[in-house]
């Protein structure tokens, strides 16, 4: 196992590379269309103010030589500054914004995987039954309603209405564990209800296959019990595309957190990568991309260390 | 699809009476399926608010309450669905946001199967090291978030709706690559393609020709699916603000423009451009749906594992008398309910018993329910299916209607079975000795070390080498006839009164095959347990084989000693089955056949079953149903037996 997850570690290097290539060719896209020095002067640019800041950002070097700095700058983890703010780290912006959005990403991949598994378990268990269609239809909703919308809901519903939480807003870990934990629970689950649906569904249908295969059949003609033909016979082979699938939805949940955020006033990533698209302030998106593109590999590596747990094929054989 | 999975395809499409082209069925079907008709009724709506949208809109989607008296309103016989804060009419706002909402689509669906498709198609085709390349790269853009995507070619042009959608359209495009490389693999592989290019057909052909259209039902299902996440992405985009403009009757903006509002002013404020959403991306969910049940794919997805009970007509006849019966099955009839509502009848009035020491052979072609007779004697008739008629005595006890728990306590214990297809049965991600294990610790009360040690025994009376090594070994490192000596080891391992043998060696090369038969032969008399093997191999039988079950269509047509079919087979079905085989061959001309297939278990003939591939048919065969009598020691189904019908013994035709 140590093995294979190593190879798998090495087998990131290359996913790593493609993404850091992909976010400085933004920048260099970004430039052609004429904008960054521009941006940075303000209206009403001078000649010299845009010259001056083109050659601070080395931006008249060849190609590969900047990319090739740039990349060395990044290894060592400096991000550059904002081109707005000449002060702001990008590096320390994004420390500050990344901690409420991975801890709602994580919060809601808890809520949707646990509950969606025990939900996909269940329905299996009597396809066409009641419980089946009634999970199947809620999780057909869900899946089509986009996850700003539920949270909106949510923020209307139990916040405004009920009053049982906060409807906006977001208490840093460091001054409140339980308030940073009560500001979580609503963006969580409103980001975690389409995870929930989506496992449910997978699992559902994966669950079904496993319990017609020809080795549950055998174990029940060795006396094998529900809950073990369930558990220890379907489940852990059901489970191998059920965690491709929430592989790819952890990596969407990174994407679709920013709208939740804006929903709930949650200063994270969402804000500071739609605001730096506005603004067209390239270091801060440049930074946001690659950080964003680190957990997005972090997750594939995760998803791609499970299936070795799973399937004895895979570890075995690599 | 094996034998005694389903015996035959009781939910088929074999409607002999209608030959209906495939796309009216395809029609039919959808119009059938009310969740289908839904999201159509709700396309042809959004078509027409799309292509004439002041048809169904009421008021001016742009037109602001000047007078700052009608904002925030609710729903009203002037403004159906309320107003915004500018006082504009909701609805008709958002009917004109239908229009966006397919301009998206085709935009981001345009890019992504014209990117798509043919680099899949290439990528397929071509195969090797830059297949590998063209893979990674794809796999790379597929993992990563659509929103960033999306996000980095708003960065680079500048945002509006349409430059998001080409970022949307070029990450879906790797959705399309991925299928249609898959379809393009698949079909590859095809022998008719492998054929088809020998022949000489130009790639293009065997491209338009083969590959397309097994590709296309694939494809317009995936497409209705990923049209719903465009317009969710799109909508979550505007709702950023970062793509349609601020004043556009997007249902996005829309939301964008309630997101400040709507803990103020009421949560009526994102009803209803949510609700035109929720519904559009509903819609594309169940037409995909809709089209993927109506192609005929993954209907067997609902069959129930464990079966519903019902309850079971008794039997007519009385079971066999005396201490040594081990099992005795009588007038059993298994059913299927079709998903078009025929049922097919897979078992008719089954009847067998079987004795302490002794080896009941049951023979028949495949499809003629001898496996199906096991399972469901068994309690393990396969879903849907069910037994509607008959009585089951195991060990001197009624077990016909014991409860899956009850069952638990004899299956394994008194009853083991070994399945045809080793490697299928035993559970790819549990190692093999855990597998082992388990009946030993589930019926023999033993803890986990005795279970282990007991296991390693057993494997070293099957011969397999290095049993210690080989519990703590992964199923997909046995061979065939490894995997079928587990088997055998799990299916003897708490010394059962009866052991069902399916097929036990017809995987498996012939030196293998003989082995196993001895190595069962050597446990049952050792222990005197009673046998039924199952088989289409009349060699086996031969070999193994007291007493001789012969079964066809779901019937039994002959029981008797294994002398007397072998050497005065009293049923033309077991004379035919006789002459099949190799050892009744004179080395000359081809090897008889049987003519005919079984018939489908949805559509047996009227009269005997066997009629109409019997060379001795008369009429009466083909219109009455012969019972099963007793003709000296052996039962018989057929109308001649005791007539003029002369079945020469095999001897006598060789020579």
């Amino acid at each position: 196992m140590a093995k294979y997850i190593g190879i798998r570690v090495l087998a990131t290097i290359p996913l790593l590379f493609a993404i850091a290539v992909v976010t400085f060719l933004i920048a260099v896209a970004m430039e052609a269309n004429g904008s960054i020095a521009g941006q940075v002067c303000g209206e009403g640019a001078t000649i010299e103010c845009i010259a001056e800041v083109e050659e601070s950002l080395g931006l008249n070097d060849p190609l590969p030589s900047r990319f090739v700095s740039w990349l060395g700058d990044v290894v060592q983890g400096d991000l550059g500054v904002s081109l707005l703010d000449r002060n702001a780290g990008v590096g320390e912006l994004i420390g500050e914004r990344i901690w409420p959005s991975l801890s709602i990403v994580g919060l809601s991949l808890i809520i949707g995987i646990s509950l969606g598994m025990l939900m996909g378990i269940i329905a299996a268990i009597q396809p066409g039954g009641l419980v089946d269609r009634i999970f199947s239809i809620t999780a057909a909703s869900v899946i089509a309603a986009p996850g700003f919308l539920i949270g909106m809901m949510l923020s209307w519903g139990i916040g405004v209405e009920l009053g049982w939480l906060s409807p906006i807003g977001y208490t840093p870990f460091g001054e409140s564990v339980t308030g940073w934990f009560k500001s979580l629970i609503l963006p969580s689950i409103a980001l975690g209800m389409p995870t929930l649906a989506i496992v449910q569904r997978q699992l559902r249908s994966s669950m079904a296959n496993a319990l017609q295969s020809r080795y549950v059949l055998a174990a029940r003609a060795r006396g094998v019990g529900r809950a073990t033909l369930i558990g220890r016979h379907a489940l852990p082979n059901a489970m191998i595309p059920t965690i491709t699938v929430i592989g790819f939805r952890a990596a969407a949940a990174i994407g679709l957190t920013t709208a939740i955020e804006i929903v709930f006033g949650i200063r994270g990533m969402g804000e500071l990568l739609v605001t730096s698209i506005l603004n067209r302030n390239v270091t801060v998106l440049q930074g946001g991309m690659l950080v964003v593109g680190l957990v997005v590999a972090t997750v594939n590596l995760l998803v791609d260390i499970s299936y070795g747990f799973l399937n004895p094929k895979v570890r075995l054989n690599k | 699809m094996t034998e005694s999975q389903l015996p035959s395809e009781p939910s088929g499409d074999a409607s002999p009476a209608k030959p209906d082209s495939p796309r009216r069925r395809f029609w039919r079907r959808m119009f059938r399926n009310p969740l289908g008709v839904f999201s159509m009724i709700w396309f042809a709506i959004l078509i027409v608010a799309w292509i004439w949208p002041e048809l169904l809109a009421t008021h001016d989607p742009f037109k602001q309450d000047v007078t700052l008296q009608r904002l925030y309103e609710g729903p009203s016989g002037d403004h159906w669905l309320g107003t915004d804060q500018f006082g504009r009419d909701f609805y008709s706002r958002v009917i004109h946001g239908a229009g966006l909402a397919f301009r998206s689509i085709i935009i981001a669906m345009t890019i992504a199967v014209g990117v798509g498709v043919p680099l899949g198609l290439f990528s397929g085709w071509r195969g090797g090291r830059l297949d590998r390349a063209i893979m990674w790269v794809n796999d790379v853009f597929f993992s990563l978030p659509i929103i960033l995507l999306a996000m980095a070619v708003i960065i680079i042009l500048n945002p509006s709706l349409d430059n998001a959608m080409i970022g949307v359209g070029i990450a879906m495009s790797t959705r399309f690559t991925r299928l249609t490389r898959a379809v393009t693999l698949q079909e590859k592989e095809e022998l008719y393609v492998d054929s088809a290019r020998i022949t000489g057909l130009s790639t293009r052909t065997i491209l338009s020709r083969y590959i397309a259209p097994n590709l296309m039902s694939s494809l317009i299902v995936q497409a209705a699916i990923i049209s719903g996440a465009i317009i969710l992405i799109g909508a979550t985009l505007s709702f950023l603000g970062i793509g349609s403009s601020l004043d556009d009757p997007d249902w996005g903006v829309m939301l964008n423009r309630g997101r400040e509002l709507f803990r103020v002013h009421g949560v009526w404020q994102i009803v209803p451009p949510g609700g035109a959403l929720i519904l559009t991306v509903l819609a594309f969910n169940l037409l995909g749906d809709a089209i993927r049940d109506a192609i005929g794919r993954d209907a067997s997805n609902n069959a129930l594992t464990i079966t519903k009970r019902v309850s079971v007509a008794p039997a007519s006849t009385s079971h066999a008398e005396g201490d040594d019966v081990v099992l005795s099955v009588r007038d059993m009839d298994v059913e299927f309910p079709g998903t078009d509502g025929r049922i097919s009848q897979v078992l008719e009035g089954v009847s067998l018993d079987v004795r302490a020491g002794e080896t009941l052979g049951v023979v028949g072609e495949s499809g003629s329910g001898k496996s199906m007779t096991m399972l469901s004697a068994l309690g393990l008739t396969p879903a849907p299916g069910r037994m509607t008629r008959g009585s089951v005595q195991f060990d001197g006890r009624d077990v016909t209607n014991l409860s899956e728990g009850e069952w638990q306590q004899i299956r394994g214990k008194d009853v083991g079975i070994i399945f045809q297809e080793p490697i299928a049965v035993l559970n790819p991600a549990i190692k093999v000795g855990k597998q082992i294990m388990e009946p030993l610790m589930i019926h023999m009360d033993m803890n986990r070390d005795e279970a282990r040690a007991r296991a390693a025994e057993l494997l070293a009376e099957v011969r397999v080498p290095d049993p210690e090594r080989r519990l703590d070994q992964y199923p997909h490192e046995f061979s065939g006839g490894m995997a079928q000596r587990v088997g055998i080891a799990m299916a003897l391992a708490c010394e059962p009164k009866l052991l069902i043998a399916d097929e036990p060696s017809t995987a498996l090369d012939v030196t293998v095959q003989g082995q196993i038969l001895d190595l069962m032969a050597e446990v049952q008399q050792r222990r005197n347990m009673a046998i039924i093997l199952i088989t289409h191999d009349l060699g086996v039988i031969a070999e193994a084989a007291d007493r001789v079950l012969v079964m066809y269509g779901g019937q039994v047509m002959e029981t008797a000693s294994a002398g007397d079919v072998f050497f005065n087979p009293k049923h033309p079905y077991s004379k035919a089955l006789l002459d099949t085989m190799p050892q009744n061959h004179s080395g000359e001309g081809a090897l008889a056949v049987i003519p005919g297939v079984v018939p489908s278990a949805t559509a047996w003939p009227a009269g005997c079953r066997f009629a109409p591939r019997c060379a001795h048919a008369i009429d009466d065969c083909v219109t009455t149903m012969p019972p099963l009598e007793q003709v000296e020691s052996d039962m018989v189904r057929c109308l001649r037996h005791g007539t003029d019908l002369v079945l020469a013994d095999p001897a006598e035709a060789d020579a």
